[in-house]
């Protein structure tokens, strides 16, 4: 990229910001009980990603996935991964994203998890490593799209110059994966409402693919089929739902029965072959902490391939030998709640004070199957920059799967960093940014 | 879209009230403010009985400060232009991110105009936003019913403040006439005989303000 255009790049930096606050792109966060509403504070320097090397993850990430939805297949079905011992049982139906009620169900064309959010970081030994995997609602995509268009806005000259992917044709990508397994009616965008975390890329994403955002006591069921009543009361009957409501809430008659934000008897429909719920319910038993060591295994079990992407060495305390590994290492592990999610739940042992490390190991002893371990990837700082300066941090990249006929890797990805120099989590909700991800064309 | 929920249908509507409930109340509230610089110290007594709001305001300063930005007044400007953005954020895939921004940037520009030494002249800033935000309805939200919808909403809330403000006859009967125009195109059910009934009030020399306000606000119910 010539001087000139970078400068722009960079020095616009503040309007692209204040176009971001001006749309409302922002993401909510509960403290204190408290809902707050927060920008994402964008930087403008992407991370780029070369053709051959996007080659690679392409090709990385579609083989994990098309693994990922065959295990989802056998595991509510046939489970012959269990009767030939390559996943123990206990992993399956100890995790709390196992779904009894899914057993037996084989969705709309076969897919389970329709958008995977792969989240991965390159190791400063130059290896991409795949840290977990989103099958349930993963969110992000619609950060990169609108800071794209924005950045092509404020600095043409340097997409004229630099040939990079256009990644705004996400919603698209996204609206040909929910008609592939539309059963037979209208797409619609289900949300809990504007006080999700997520609800700006709720309405972004069905204001960018022409659907209707419903609530849900704009869908009724009945007759084995779901509808959505208008104002007039005239009922349509609805084929896909790109629902963003977690398993839990989604159904309270099936589900739990507190939830008021699910639909009534909508898991029933689904069961049936009436509805295509995307993603499908119980995908959090692929997605779970402790099944990702088994990911590798299942490759070469369903694939009969070698793993293209790597995994970050990880240890499953449930094993007698890697629980020693645990207890002689701990210090350079870093050590994670296979029940938690969003940046939660992670300590390094290096940083634990010795009362700290002397009640996590009662913990870890009394129930191993709650935790892994994994070795701390020294990945790749990427620049970001901050009052005019530059400075060096930690960066992850989710990257985004659509599976209908066949799985595409969105050329693009949220790149999100931590602003905090001296932390590895990168999670918008605890205080990280993002960037946009280019892939170039040549 | 082609669809639309009740609940969409209303919020549009309500966007459209609230939305000009903020325009017209910010310039009544700039002529108030300017009158109480050098003199009728109590005339936001007067102000409060107009609107029919409750005055809870305890010196000239604590309305100039509370009517505009208090965020526990439900009166407030401020509380109006929150009930605007509460309803057009969750209207984004049928109003447009472009529209929906006008109403975003009030808000900052409110925010902004309440930790100013001149809150006065930020909150052009504010009508401006809000004329945009009109402007942008007509221009790039294709679907007529939605367009149509939230501008009646606006143009019922305007009748509804005229009629409260004792407004001259004039400016009363040509928002009625605008509105004659609209209401069909809504694609709404709506009270017929409270609409004629309003039609037949404006005809008279002395207009029956409290009958036209009773009658706008029955003008949804069927």
């Amino acid at each position: 990229m010539e001087v000139r255009e970078r400068i722009d790049l960079l020095e616009r930096a503040d309007i692209v910001n204040s176009l971001l606050a001006r749309y409302g792109v922002k993401f909510g966060i509960y403290k204190n009980n408290t809902f707050h509403e927060q920008l994402f504070p964008f930087d403008p320097i992407p991370r780029v990603i070369g053709k051959e090397e996007f080659a690679y993850l392409e090709k990385g990430l579609k083989q994990r996935v098309q693994a990922l939805n065959l295990f989802l297949k056998d595991i509510y079905n046939e489970k012959k991964i269990l009767k030939d011992k390559i996943v123990p049982e206990e992993f399956i139906y100890a995790s709390s994203g196992y779904l009894a009620q899914c057993e037996g169900i084989v969705p709309s064309k076969g897919v389970f998890s329709h958008i995977s959010g792969i989240d991965l970081v390159l190791g400063k030994d130059g290896v991409w490593y795949i840290l977990e995997d989103n099958l349930r609602v993963p969110s992000g995509a619609s950060y990169p799209m609108i800071a794209r268009e924005l950045c092509r806005r404020s600095s043409p000259k340097t997409f004229q110059s630099v040939s990079v992917a256009d990644n705004r044709s996400y919603a698209e990508l996204l609206k040909k994966t929910l008609d592939y397994v539309n059963t037979g009616g209208l797409t619609v965008v289900l949300t809990p409402g504007r006080y999700n975390a997520a609800y700006f890329e709720h309405s972004y994403l069905a204001e960018k693919m022409k659907v209707p955002l419903v609530s849900s006591h704009d869908l009724i069921t009945e007759n084995d089929k779901l509808y959505f009543v208008d104002y007039s009361g005239k009922k349509e009957q609805v084929g896909a739902v790109y629902r963003r409501i977690s398993d839990e809430y989604l159904d309270p008659m099936n589900f739990n029965h507190e939830s008021v934000i699910g639909v009534p008897h909508i898991f029933d429909i689904y069961r049936k072959g009436n509805v295509a719920i995307v993603n499908a319910p119980g995908n959090g038993v692929a997605d779970d902490k402790g099944i990702y060591y088994f990911v590798p295994k299942m490759i070469r079990y369903y694939l009969g391939e070698e793993p293209i992407l790597h995994n970050a060495p990880t240890y499953l305390p449930y094993y007698e030998e890697d629980m020693t590994y645990v207890l002689e290492n701990f210090d350079k592990l870093v050590l994670k709640d296979v029940a938690e999610a969003g940046g939660y739940g992670v300590v390094f042992g290096n940083s634990m004070s010795s009362k700290q490390k002397e009640d996590f190991l009662v913990l870890l002893k009394r129930e191993p199957r709650r935790f892994i371990a994994q070795e701390v990837i020294d990945f790749c700082d990427l620049p970001i920059q901050e009052k005019g300066e530059q400075f060096e941090r930690k960066a992850d990249l989710r990257a985004f799967v659509l599976s209908s006929d066949e799985p595409v890797v969105w050329k693009s990805g949220l790149t999100r960093f931590s602003r905090n120099p001296d932390s590895f989590i990168v999670n918008s909700s605890q205080g990280g940014g993002f960037k946009d991800t280019w892939v170039l064309n040549q | 879209m082609g669809v639309k929920s009740v609940e969409h249908i209303d919020r549009l509507y309500w966007l459209g009230r609230y939305s000009e409930r903020v325009y017209t109340t910010i310039k009544l509230y700039g002529k108030r403010f300017d009158s109480m610089i050098e003199e009728d110290a109590e005339g936001y007594e007067e102000f409060c009985q107009s609107l029919e709001i409750p005055n809870i305001y305890t010196s000239v300063e604590d309305f100039r400060e509370k009517y505009p930005f208090g965020r526990d007044d439900p009166n407030s400007i401020y509380s109006n232009l929150m009930r605007a953005y509460d309803n057009a954020i969750e209207l984004r895939e049928e109003i447009g991110s472009e529209t929906l921004a006008y109403v975003q940037m009030a808000v900052y520009e409110l925010n902004k105009a309440a930790i100013s030494d001149a809150p006065m002249i930020e909150f052009q800033n504010i009508l401006d936003d809000t004329l945009a935000f009109w402007g942008i309805v007509d221009d790039q939200i294709e679907d007529e019913e939605t367009r149509n919808i939230i501008k009646l909403g606006k143009r019922v809330e305007r009748i509804d403040l005229y009629g409260r403000l004792r407004v001259d006859r004039a400016s009363m009967r040509r928002e009625v006439h605008r509105i004659n125009g609209r209401i069909d195109r809504s694609g709404l059910r709506y009270n017929k005989q409270a609409l004629a009934r309003i039609n037949e009030l404006i005809e008279e020399e002395d207009l029956n303000y409290p009958e036209i306000v009773r009658e706008i606000e029955k003008i949804l119910e069927v």
